[in-house]
């Protein structure tokens, strides 16, 4: 009884002193910030005086009233749920060919899907102006074929976010999904096709519904990284065109906090709420 | 339920023959065991029946139809793997009536079929858990329900027993064989273990490094094995080795056997270890007496192994059965160890033959 009372208090010390850096690193570099952040928002802007105590929810206000912010606010849920839904219908077989390859190589070809993350995001967007540009590659080459007569535009549009959010996304949503396919025994596919299921069948009625938990952390993982995108926006989508996070760096430079503040919390609130959303979903897709 | 036909199904990855010229012909209600070590192509021959592995060339019949191009999901098996393989998102019943859904079976008409098949395995009151909640034992019936529920043509067992224990193996391994014989449905399983082998088949099929050794009942197999393998792998064996003269099998160490049939060149005799006799005085009516010195004593309950050494490089397995007043020689002891030349002797060419491990 006392060793083991002994043991239990041990590892009770040993989990703290585990966890303990990380969680003070955590509680001073984020949650500190966030309450100042969150009690900024209710705060007024003079444009002489800056901030101004207050507590009103005239920022939120705002936001919400304003076509230019609201704007920006659909854009970043609709390229996020496209970008999302891109990496779920690119990652899936890729992930699937890396779960059940047998190949030597697996280990270079999972390096392989990683490289992009090797690369700078700047670095990265350079990459995309050569590509996409309107003197860029595939203009040029779409026009030396005679497939267009014209030069090509892709750089500084939505697009170009676009693709530039899915290039940067999908490593991560393929490992997701990679770990849990790799967990799906191959048996389990087989024993589908044996009791008379096509390929297709054998997807939707097993290893699509036990990929779930994989698709909701990956969905969840690659949502809240294009949601709070910011160096591809701006890098490849111009100045012209506007994502959240962006537009809350745009309001701290011009000294707005308050406005600042209130949109941060509005992109956070969003982000968490459609996450839950999806985890909801899937689970509820897991459990047919 | 039908009779399967493989002829000459050869699967051949590069210079590498994964099974090599089977061909079987397993009658309608047969159950029949491939038997062999990890490697031997038995579990690629059973694969190809169920069409994951393309076979390089031959041919499979499963009653009338011609099945050797057709995908797993056209065949008509039913499939039962080692690791069960269960749907663990999908309750007992689901699992039962994946086959028939897969049918085009309507749900009203599935239900009394599943709890048919649940029935057979004694198991109708679990319908609604989920895989999870079943012991491994519970699983195994269920895969088995799963694999029958939408009568398949064929049954095919891939080591259904391996992931159980000792105690639940055997009461699997009576249920199985009860079920298959009350259906009469056409059954081929994949093992290697042989006491699982010769307690559940109709005949056995040994298979070492692709190619199949030899084909029989349980009887053949250990009464007649083909190769030195078959006599090795089937029951146990002391080999001894030599080079026959006229019926006589003179051993390297020099001793001369005798055989009960005339063969030419170099040969194998495997002695079957109950098959000799072991006495302190010399023995009358035997073709083979020689005296040894006993090396070794293993009590082992019903029976007693007693190895013997009758020369410097042959030393024999003799098999005693315990009872009242059988008297066990002692390590040291001078015996005489004598077989007859039917008795369980079969001499075998000496070719490039797999050699059995025991």
């Amino acid at each position: 009884m006392d060793t083991s009372s002994q043991l239990r208090s041990g590892t009770v010390i040993s989990a703290s002193s585990l966890i303990g850096p990380a969680t003070i690193l955590v509680a001073l570099g984020v949650i500190v910030p966030l309450l100042f952040l969150l009690r900024y928002s209710f705060n007024e802007y003079d444009p002489r005086l800056l901030m101004v105590e207050a507590f009103t929810p005239a920022n939120y206000v705002d936001f919400f009233t304003d076509p230019y912010f609201l704007g920006a606010f659909f854009t970043t849920v609709r390229i996020s749920v496209v970008c999302t839904l891109a990496c779920i219908l690119l990652g899936f077989p890729l992930a699937y060919v890396l779960a059940r390859t047998q190949s030597r190589f697996k280990n270079l070809m999972i390096i392989a899907v990683v490289i992009p993350l090797f690369v700078g995001n700047a670095v990265r967007a350079a990459g995309w102006m050569t590509l996409l540009g309107s003197q860029g590659f595939l203009s040029v080459t779409l026009m030396d074929l005679g497939i267009t007569s014209t030069m090509t535009e892709i750089m500084f549009s939505e697009t170009a976010v676009v693709i530039g959010i899915i290039a940067v996304n999908l490593p991560y949503m393929v490992l997701t999904l990679q770990s849990v396919l790799e967990s799906v025994n191959r048996n389990l596919e087989e024993a589908a096709f044996s009791l008379g299921a096509p390929p297709l069948t054998m997807f939707r009625r097993v290893l699509w519904p036990l990929s779930m938990p994989g698709i909701a952390a990956g969905t969840i993982l690659t949502f809240i990284l294009a949601m709070n995108a910011y160096a591809t926006p701006v890098l490849l989508g111009g100045p012209e065109f506007r994502m959240l996070a962006p537009l809350v760096y745009g309001q701290f430079q011009m000294n707005n906090w308050p406005l600042a503040a209130a949109i941060a919390f509005v992109l956070m609130a969003t982000t968490l709420l459609l996450t839950v959303v999806a985890s909801l979903v899937t689970r509820q897709g897991f459990r047919n | 339920m039908a009779r399967l036909q493989l002829d000459t199904l050869s699967k051949r990855y590069g210079d590498f023959y994964a099974a090599q010229d089977v061909s079987l012909d397993i009658a309608d209600g047969e159950f029949l065991t491939l038997l062999g070590p990890s490697g031997c192509g038995k579990t690629t021959t059973l694969r190809m029946v169920a069409g994951f592995v393309e076979p390089t060339s031959g041919m499979i019949h499963i009653g009338e139809r011609e099945v050797t191009e057709l995908p797993p999901w056209r065949r008509n098996t039913g499939l039962v793997f080692q690791n069960y393989a269960l749907f663990p998102h999908m309750s007992v019943a689901q699992n039962v009536g994946f086959g028939l859904e897969m049918r085009g079976v309507a749900k009203a008409q599935r239900e009394p079929k599943i709890l048919e098949a649940l029935r057979l395995v004694r198991l109708e009151h679990l319908a609604d858990r989920l895989p999870r909640q079943l012991s491994g034992g519970q699983q195994q019936r269920v895969a088995l329900a799963r694999a029958l529920a939408f009568q398949p043509d064929v049954l095919l067992l891939d080591e259904p027993l391996s992931n159980l224990d000792a105690k639940l193996r055997q009461e699997v391994r009576l249920e199985i064989r009860n079920l298959q014989q009350r259906l009469g449905i056409t059954t081929v399983m994949v093992t290697h273990d042989q006491e699982e082998a010769l307690t559940m088949a109709d005949r056995l099929v040994v298979m070492a490094e692709g190619r199949i050794q030899q084909v029989g009942t349980q009887r053949d197999l250990y009464e007649r094995p083909a190769t030195p393998f078959v006599a090795g792998f089937v029951g146990r064996s002391t080999f001894l080795r030599g080079r026959m003269k006229a019926d006589v099998l003179v051993l390297e160490s020099g001793l001369s056997v005798r055989c009960g049939r005339r063969l030419v060149g170099d040969a194998v005799l495997a002695l079957r270890p109950e098959r000799v006799t072991l006495t302190a005085e010399p023995p009358a009516g035997f073709d083979n007496v020689f005296i040894g010195e006993v090396e070794i004593v293993s009590y082992m309950g019903g029976l007693t192994d007693v190895h013997v050494r009758i020369s410097p490089s042959d030393r024999i397995i003799a098999q005693i059965a315990n009872g009242e007043g059988v008297r066990l020689p002692e390590v040291g002891n001078r015996v005489h160890v004598a077989w007859s030349s039917n008795a369980a002797i079969f001499a075998v060419p000496r070719e490039k033959q797999p050699e059995a491990v025991h």
